[in-house]
């Protein structure tokens, strides 16, 4: 190191304190340049910069009248002024000994005054200075000299800023990375739990079928009771995890308002205490049919209203729904559920829509629940642009209400003719399932039906079976061995060139699968753990023609109309683009999937997120962001193949959707 | 004013040119970061809008060489990902201006450009 200049004794420790703020070399920033115009005006000078000094240059952040970005250490003044605890100033450099010979001031920059104060960080280093400097002789007033330490103090709080700016973001980075990591765990436990709850809870029903005496349909109603709760709980989870990673979609389908809310009146109504009151009051401008997402609405009602229940011993639950506002194409409407319970503690009002949280910490005990339920409402509430707010008192009762606004429509309802299961007669059914124990469930559920069943254990033996024999219908598990459900669909369709109806059983709920299983030609979709009734229902429904539930996704334009700004045959370039580019890069992306070719998954899921976006299908967006990250980790897992057949799927169904515009 | 957009993605290169031009712009459109660094070599623009990702040379790349090698101060303007970490501050480092994570709005975008053409005149 050049010894013509002083070190200071704690240099070490000060080039650390300098690194720490990652201030050197970065752009310009208006903040230091202020201040820097504040020096000159205030002193008068030509000469005003703030630097930082590191182990061999002295740095400008900010300079006027100096055009340099940096100088060597060993000429600059300022090496004098760390040393100082306070502002350096020298009046004459031509009269200062130690400076009168300096090669600044015979030429260079021709300093003629100097006034230096030291950045001084708040653990007491000197990183830097901040200087006015003149070609004159001159003497700094005791305001001006007050200005400066002022200006410097305010350069370091700036810099403390920068530091803490830099630091929250780091910290969220990483807080958001635990929520991601948490939530895919959360989503692959709830899976991992429903497949063996699916057993349970289907044995269960068998079991209390069969002749039992009096103790053990006492215990078998235990079981089903604690068995339904359990699944409740999983599907709450599950739910939340979905909310929270964006894959939860709101459908807007047409659908009977008022007897959707009959059906759910029916259904809690057995739920309801002797000594309580339960009803239903529609407002008689109240809409029949409206447009939006009837599973949703239920789920949020049921959420309620089974709180409401819970919580209350006597009195009664009042369920009203009010149409509050009506406009052109949409109805505003209120429904609110009050009851006369124990009410919500004051303090707790604001939080109870907070994960985890209940209205009294014993709440958990006394009544149970998991404390995800309000949490859920409200962010399926504010998915469907609508709000929730409560009103209660201790002691005396509570009152939820939810506004969600309606499209109206023009839909008529068609009744379709429900066939009774003495109508379907007696039914040949083939079971492609692999897992032993779904197989006795299912058999032993079909033959209580009345029907005949087959077992295939994979898609290979379910093809041969159906190429032997006459079945009426198919249930196909989609996860098996040799041949999965999608695969052996697809055979059945293509190479069969079969119509005959087939039925999707599956332990993913996740969305899009729903969207595939029909992709790939599939007639219906039963969840696991499936109820007898939902899966007699489905049957029931592939087996009475022309009643194809068929959900189909709409195609938000609005990104690509303000890019285009309306014009027609811009936005016909862009799909038309979209239809010949992306089906090939998204075959490219399984391709290259399948031979864990990272480098190729990463560059075409980057590539193709931007059409995505310009489209707004956000969904799909989303499985592309989770595939590319997957593929930056250099690890494919379950979740990776679930997202590129998604994708897959998705992207055969909007370039169909968009070649019919 | 003319803007180079380098972008590989057709459907949002040609859409952000089409936005562009509608607004008054001229505008020359590049799907390769080679392509694109030799016009800027040729050609005087006003401003650079690049993706970060690109075949042949990055948006980074194309930054760090129109200010180390061209000693040009041309504003830059980096499209990122939101998913890629770091972007923030190394497209600072290189010298771009702005950086603006994808999806991009169309009204953000013009007004940041807006606003680097109107502070260097």
């Amino acid at each position: 190191m050049n010894k013509d200049y002083p070190i200071p004794e704690n240099e070490l420790q000060r080039l650390a304190a300098l690194k720490r703020y990652n201030i050197l070399d970065t752009l310009p920033d208006d903040a230091f340049d202020d201040a820097t115009r504040l020096v000159s005006y205030i002193c008068g000078v030509p000469i005003a910069h703030i630097s930082f000094i590191d182990e061999d240059r002295q740095w400008f952040k900010s300079e006027i009248g100096i055009g340099v970005s940096e100088v060597p250490r060993e000429i600059t003044f300022c090496n004098y002024t760390i040393l100082d605890t306070e502002i350096v100033e020298i009046n004459d450099t031509h009269v200062n000994e130690r400076f009168k010979d300096d090669p600044n001031v015979t030429g260079g920059f021709n300093v003629r005054f100097y006034a230096g104060v030291p950045l001084t960080t708040p653990d007491g280093y000197n990183i830097g200075t901040l200087c006015a400097i003149d070609h004159e002789v001159k003497e700094l007033n005791e305001n001006q000299r007050n200005a400066l330490s002022i200006i410097a103090k305010h350069v370091i709080a700036q810099l403390e800023l920068g530091t803490k700016n830099n630091q929250l973001y780091a910290q969220r980075k990483i807080a958001e990375r635990a929520i991601l990591a948490r939530d895919s765990f959360l989503a692959n436990m709830s899976h991992e739990i429903r497949t063996p709850l699916n057993a349970i809870v289907g044995f269960t029903d068998l079991l209390a079928q069969t002749e039992l005496d009096e103790t053990q349909r006492d215990y078998i109603e235990s079981v089903q009771i604690a068995g339904e709760r359990l699944l409740l709980i999983v599907n709450d989870i599950l739910d939340l995890s979905k909310i929270e990673s964006g894959n939860l979609t709101i459908e807007s389908n047409p659908f009977n308002l008022k007897k959707t809310l009959k059906h759910i009146y029916n259904l809690l109504k057995v739920k309801v205490k002797s000594d309580v009151d339960f009803n239903l009051f529609l407002d008689a401008e109240m809409p029949d049919m409206v447009v939006g997402d009837q599973g949703r609405l239920s789920q949020i009602l049921v959420n309620l209203i089974g709180n409401a229940l819970k919580f209350t011993t006597e009195g009664e639950v009042i369920v009203s729904v009010k149409k509050i506002e009506e406009t052109e194409d949409s109805y505003s409407l209120k429904f609110s559920v009050k009851d006369t319970g124990i009410g919500i503690p004051k303090d707790k009002l604001e939080t109870i829509f907070e994960r985890f949280t209940q209205g009294e910490e014993s709440t958990t005990r006394t009544f149970g629940g998991t404390g995800l339920g309000l949490n859920i409402v409200k962010q399926l509430v504010e998915l469907q642009k609508g709000e929730v707010h409560v009103k209660s008192t201790l002691n005396r009762g509570s009152e939820f209400y939810v506004i969600i606004s309606y499209q109206k429509t023009n839909f008529e309802e068609t009744v379709v003719k429900t066939v009774s299961k003495n109508d379907l007669g007696h039914l040949k059914i083939l079971l492609c399932e692999d897992n032993v124990l779904n197989q006795k469930l299912a058999k032993s559920v079909i033959n209580n039906f009345g029907f005949d069943l087959d077992i295939a254990s994979n898609g290979e033996e379910g093809i041969e079976l159906l190429s032997q024999n006459e079945y009426d219908l198919v249930l196909m598990d989609l996860q098996m061995p040799v041949k999965d459900g999608y695969q052996t669909t697809e055979y059945i369709r293509n190479e069969m060139n079969s119509t005959i109806p087939i039925v999707a059983m599956t332990a993913h709920s996740l969305v899009g699968e729903q969207e595939r299983c029909y992709q790939s030609g599939m007639n219906a979709y039963v969840p696991k753990p499936f109820k007898q009734s939902v899966l007699l229902k489905a049957i029931k429904t592939v087996m009475t023609p022309g009643s194809d539930a068929y959900h189909r996704r709409i195609i938000d334009m609005s990104f690509l109309d303000e890019m285009s700004g309306g014009d027609p045959e811009f936005k016909k370039d862009m799909i038309a683009l979209f239809i010949e580019k992306i089906p090939n890069q998204a075959t490219l992306l399984e391709e290259a999937f399948k031979n864990t070719d990272y480098e190729n998954v990463k560059k075409l899921a980057h590539n193709m997120k931007s059409s995505m976006d310009i489209f707004m299908l956000q969904d799909l967006s989303n499985c592309l962001s989770i595939i590319e990250g997957e593929a930056s980790s250099g690890e494919f897992t379950a979740e990776t193949l679930d997202k590129v057949n998604i994708f897959s799927c998705g992207i055969e169904e909007v370039v169909k959707i968009l070649k019919e515009l | 004013m003319r803007i180079i957009v380098a972008e590989d993605n057709d459907i949002l290169r040609k859409s952000l040119s089409f936005f562009l031009e509608s607004k008054g712009f001229s505008v020359d459109q590049f799907s390769d970061g080679k392509e694109a660094l030799d016009a800027i070599e040729k050609e005087n623009y006003d401003l650079i809008l690049t993706d970060i990702n690109m075949p042949g040379v990055s948006g980074m790349e194309i930054t760090q060489h129109v200010r180390e090698n061209l000693k040009s101060d041309i504003p830059v303007i980096i499209l990122t990902s939101s998913g890629v970490e770091q972007t923030e501050l190394d497209s600072f480092d290189i010298g771009a201006n702005e950086f603006i994570a994808k999806p991009v709005s169309p009204a953000v975008l013009l007004v940041r450009i807006n606003k680097l053409l109107k502070t260097r005149i």
